[in-house]
């Protein structure tokens, strides 16, 4: 099709485009390069496939916003399709007497092609108002109906170039791009059909009847369509839209351990012998897939719709931290600011205080649909701001003092754990000087907090009356550092490790049971690599089985409640606990509702994370008040005289929900309760009188 | 700028005290650094970060657990640190000041800091008897000191809060109230490189002074009630409360 003049300039524009677009991602590979060791991957053939798989049928994005998703869908089938069109247009105008045209009669081809010729003129022309259609509603979502969900607070540190609007002009371009390429097309098309309409190209038929064919008009529509890829395909290795090739590749290549189990401070495979310190600084000092992350986010803000810190007005937005990444790593590679690799990130991705704000629910990690761990990274950063010094929160200070000293972040000396116990009716054996089935590890809140111990006591008198052998650690037990870790405090984590590990030598059980999430969540996926091989469960797990058994029965049906649950992260989103919690007040004979965000969507309370010791407090409704809300709008649409309880399993949300309800003003609408009053109520334990003395 | 830290290792409160005859039972209480004392760290250190100099900090071990409190003092900014090795958890103030000073004295110090006071007597007579000791000037209830060439401009605060400037010339010693800025925070993993791989010196207890008192008798708080809270409705209430002043004859 094309003239020799007009063959030789299109090798040539090709081979410049090429050369930019080679040069392009070579330099977000060598850019990822310079990140740490990650956690070993195994099997990638295999993840990259499934990654594929899971791309093809776009599995990831329809966790939220499920009409723009369809619509993203649209868009990504589209421009699948025109990586074929624009092979077949070049085809076309590079070989001579190869056209698809009226099923490539020029060509003669075997009959049997004609129908997959037929096929693919339809699809390309149906896809191309698929393409047309998707990219406007996206274009108009963003630049006339201004959708706030693609914007930041006020408060978030922003890279100056992303608030002077980097990111609406490279979705401008890439729009007008796909606007302008597909209209021509489609009109080159049209231009061909020098014989009348085609049935199988319905679109470029009816172009055809408004311009007719025109050999002149076939070459410039295919400049324009051809000449605009040649533009793009580099400039995309330099944009957001990077994630085009980089969000398969980030998913095929995201985090294989559990959820629960962060990645290590300082890598454990270390390359050449280099010295690394702990977490980072600089934006180098992240692991290769934390960098590899900011090509793949294309700032969906999904993660920020799903951030408890972002509600609570922190100036905290997960994918805020992402573009940062990604404008910083490109002012120092593609631009002139290479020392930038060598900037704090304190100073050019995230807000100290945006750092201090995450809670480490995972719901930004969960919610991301290309496999970004925006978390992972505050971690990080908060594990070297300890080691470098940074004035952290008093409050926070005073608790990790405290488990440095004591064991516990409630400023209570080791020998006063177990003395809730020492109040009960009946002895509570120590594991650690004589055997039992179950080792009971109890958390910190559940033993010192007099909010809490009653509940605590609950348990034990259950447990004993089910004939349950368990026993506690006393003294020996430490907190079990989850959220020590998560505020970045290694050192002090891997102490804790240790004291517990020393106690759990001390003691012969067969499983732990844990009434905390936290505790359960570290135990489970961070102790294994410390040599702490156990068995570790919920106490919702061990009650269910209890009853399932028949050591527990249910006397006194409890239909004059109508509850919600609350999934705690830990248990919940970090660790897929959504069933014995349920099946339990099924059991129980409660009058059950879902709150809409529910098991892997469920909202933090805004303790975990360490943000539970912060000494200050910031103004605005907190993520707790909001839940409380969900559950009585909930309740609204169920209405009766019933007496409403808003279900908890995890004694921090014990405390922060029975605030939070004090707080909005709803005592009396609404009781906060751990499970284990229900079970009790059920099973017929009344609360016995403390034995004082 | 050469600084020495006189500390102070007292018995744990986080846990309940415990009494065996006259005085705290010391083999079943954590010993712990007195606050006071991290603040003098604290100032110790913004000092050579700000002028140079080093940081002695230097404590009596009174049941062999010193190191602890002295590895978190290099971690946060110590250059040496100093043990005098007593082994008697009930030696006092008057005595752990005469020590102390004992061994100060060759250090060729410009500024020893010490805690205001301790939390376990209260009594806040280290920094006193060792500036006498000493024969240096004393300065107490400081917030904050910096350092010039030969003298020092120290800010001491009274109650009510109001303050003054003093300009102190060296040496001196300066009893603590507060650093200017909180304690730092010094990261495990830190303390325990140092524990790993910094030494202690040892010096042996010399001298002898007593306060002259002696403990007549230590008793335990004695536990009284607790408040009992009756919930319930006004009637519920009302209620309860008869019931109990009945039972307690009164009505």
């Amino acid at each position: 099709m094309l003239t020799p003049i007009e063959k030789i300039l299109f090798i040539l524009l090709a081979l410049v485009s090429a050369g930019f677009t080679f040069h392009g991602f070579k330099t977000i590979i060598d850019t990822v390069r310079k990140g740490r060791p990650a956690p070993e991957l195994k099997n990638i053939p295999a993840s990259l496939l499934k990654a594929g798989v899971t791309v093809l049928f776009q599995r990831t994005i329809f966790k939220a916003r499920k009409a723009l998703s369809a619509v993203h869908l649209g868009l990504f089938f589209g421009l699948i399709t025109y990586a074929f069109v624009n092979l077949f247009d070049v085809l076309e105008g590079l070989i001579p007497n190869f056209d698809l045209t009226y099923s490539g009669k020029h060509l003669a081809p075997p009959a049997w092609t004609i129908p997959l010729i037929n096929i693919y003129s339809l699809v390309s022309d149906v896809m191309s108002m698929f393409l047309l259609i998707a990219i406007t509603i996206f274009l108009v979502r963003r630049f006339i109906v201004k959708d706030k969900a693609l914007t930041y607070r006020e408060n978030v540190l922003l890279n100056p170039k992303v608030k002077a609007g980097g990111q609406a002009k490279d979705s401008l371009i890439v729009g007008v791009f796909v606007i302008m390429h597909v209209t021509a097309h489609v009109l080159s098309q049209a231009y061909r059909l020098t014989e009348g309409a085609d049935p199988f190209m319905p679109f470029a038929s009816f172009l055809n009847s408004i311009f007719g064919a025109s050999e002149t008009g076939m070459h410039v529509a295919w400049w324009v369509s051809i000449g605009w890829v040649m533009f793009i395909i580099p400039y995309l290795s330099r944009s957001k839209h990077t994630h085009f090739f980089m969000a398969p590749i980030n998913l095929g290549l995201a985090k294989q351990n559990p959820r629960g189990q962060l990645d290590p401070a300082i890598p454990l495979k270390v390359i050449d012998g280099r010295k690394y310190d702990p977490g980072a600084k600089v934006i180098t000092d992240l692991a290769w897939k934390r960098i590899l992350d900011a090509y793949a986010c294309v700032q969906c803000n999904r993660c920020q719709d799903v951030c408890p810190a972002n509600f609570y007005q922190r100036p905290l937005s997960p994918s805020a931290l992402e573009v940062n990444k990604r404008y910083l790593l490109k002012e120092a590679t593609f631009g002139s600011h290479p020392d930038l690799l060598l900037a704090p990130l304190t100073e050019t991705v995230i807000s100290p205080e945006a750092v201090w704000s995450c809670t480490t629910c995972y719901a930004c990690v969960r919610v991301c649909p290309v496999g970004n761990e925006p978390m992972a990274d505050i971690v990080d950063i908060r594990r070297r701001m300890l080691i470098d010094g940074f004035e952290i929160d008093s409050g926070v200070q005073t608790a990790l003092q405290s488990l440095a000293t004591n064991g516990n972040w409630m400023g209570k000396g080791k020998r006063l754990r177990g003395r809730w116990a020492k109040e009960l009716e009946f002895p509570v054996k120590n594991a650690t000087e004589e055997p039992v089935e179950v080792l009971w590890f109890v958390g910190d809140t559940a033993s010192f907090d007099e909010r809490v111990i009653p509940n605590t006591k609950m348990v034990a008198r259950i447990f004993h009356q089910a004939g349950l052998d368990f026993g506690i650690l006393y003294q020996n037990e430490s907190n079990a550092g989850n959220d020590v870790r998560r505020v970045g405090e290694e050192g002090l984590f891997e102490q804790l490790v240790e004291q517990n590990m020393a106690a759990f030598g001390k003691a012969q059980f067969q499983r732990i049971v844990t009434t905390d999430p936290h505790s359960f969540n570290t135990l489970k996926n961070e102790y294994p690599q410390f040599g702490g091989k156990f068995e570790v469960k919920h106490y919702t797990v061990t009650l269910l089985k209890l009853f399932e058994e028949g050591k527990l029965t249910v006397k006194n049906k409890l239909s004059h409640y109508k509850v919600t649950f609350h999934d705690p992260c830990y248990l919940g989103r970090y660790n897929g606990g959504f069933t014995a919690p349920r099946k339990l007040l099924e059991l129980l004979g409660v009058e059950f509702h879902e709150m809409p965000r529910n098991c892997e969507n469920s909202f933090c309370c805004g303790a975990g994370g360490g943000q539970i010791w912060m000494g200050k407090v910031a103004p605005g409704e907190r993520p707790a008040e909001n839940r409380i809300k969900e559950a009585l709008s909930t309740f609204e649409k169920h209405p009766s005289d019933k007496k409403q309880l808003f279900i908890v399993t995890c004694p921090k949300d014990m405390v922060m929900y029975s605030d939070a309800v004090k707080t909005t003003g709803n005592e009396g609408k609404i009781e906060v309760r751990d499970i284990i009053q229900l079970v009790a109520e059920a099973v017929g334990v009344e609360e016995v009188s403390p034995i004082v003395g | 700028m050469n600084i020495v830290v006189a500390i102070k290792h007292i018995p744990s409160i986080a846990d309940d005290v415990p009494v065996k005859g006259n005085n705290v039972d010391f083999d079943s209480v954590d010993f712990v650094l007195n606050e006071w004392d991290e603040h003098s760290i604290e100032q110790a250190v913004l000092i050579k970060e700000a002028v140079g100099g080093t940081v002695t900090v230097i404590g009596v071990d009174l049941i062999g657990e010193l190191d602890n409190a002295l590895h978190l003092a290099l971690a946060k900014g110590a250059d040496k640190v100093v043990k005098i090795t007593a082994d008697d958890p009930a030696a006092d103030s008057h005595m752990q000041a005469k020590w102390l000073s004992e061994a100060i004295k060759g250090m060729g110090a410009n500024m020893v800091f010490a805690g205001v006071q301790a939390s376990n007597d209260l009594d806040g007579q280290i920094g006193p008897m060792i500036a006498a000791y000493l024969d240096m000037p004393y300065i107490g209830g400081v917030s904050s000191v910096e350092a010039n060439s030969d003298s020092a401009t120290v800010n001491k605060e009274f109650a009510g809060g109001a303050g003054a400037k003093y300009s102190v010339s060296m040496p001196f010693v300066a009893g603590v109230q507060a650093a200017p800025k909180p304690p730092r925070y010094a990261p495990v993993s830190k303390v325990r490189q140092m524990a790993q791989s910094a030494t202690v010196e040892k010096v042996a207890p010399s001298g002898d002074a007593s306060s002259g008192l002696t403990f007549k008798k230590m008793a335990p708080p004695v536990v009284t009630g607790h408040a009992e809270m009756i919930e319930g409705s006004s009637k519920e209430v009302a209620a309860k409360i008869v019931e109990l002043l009945k039972s307690k004859g009164l009505a």
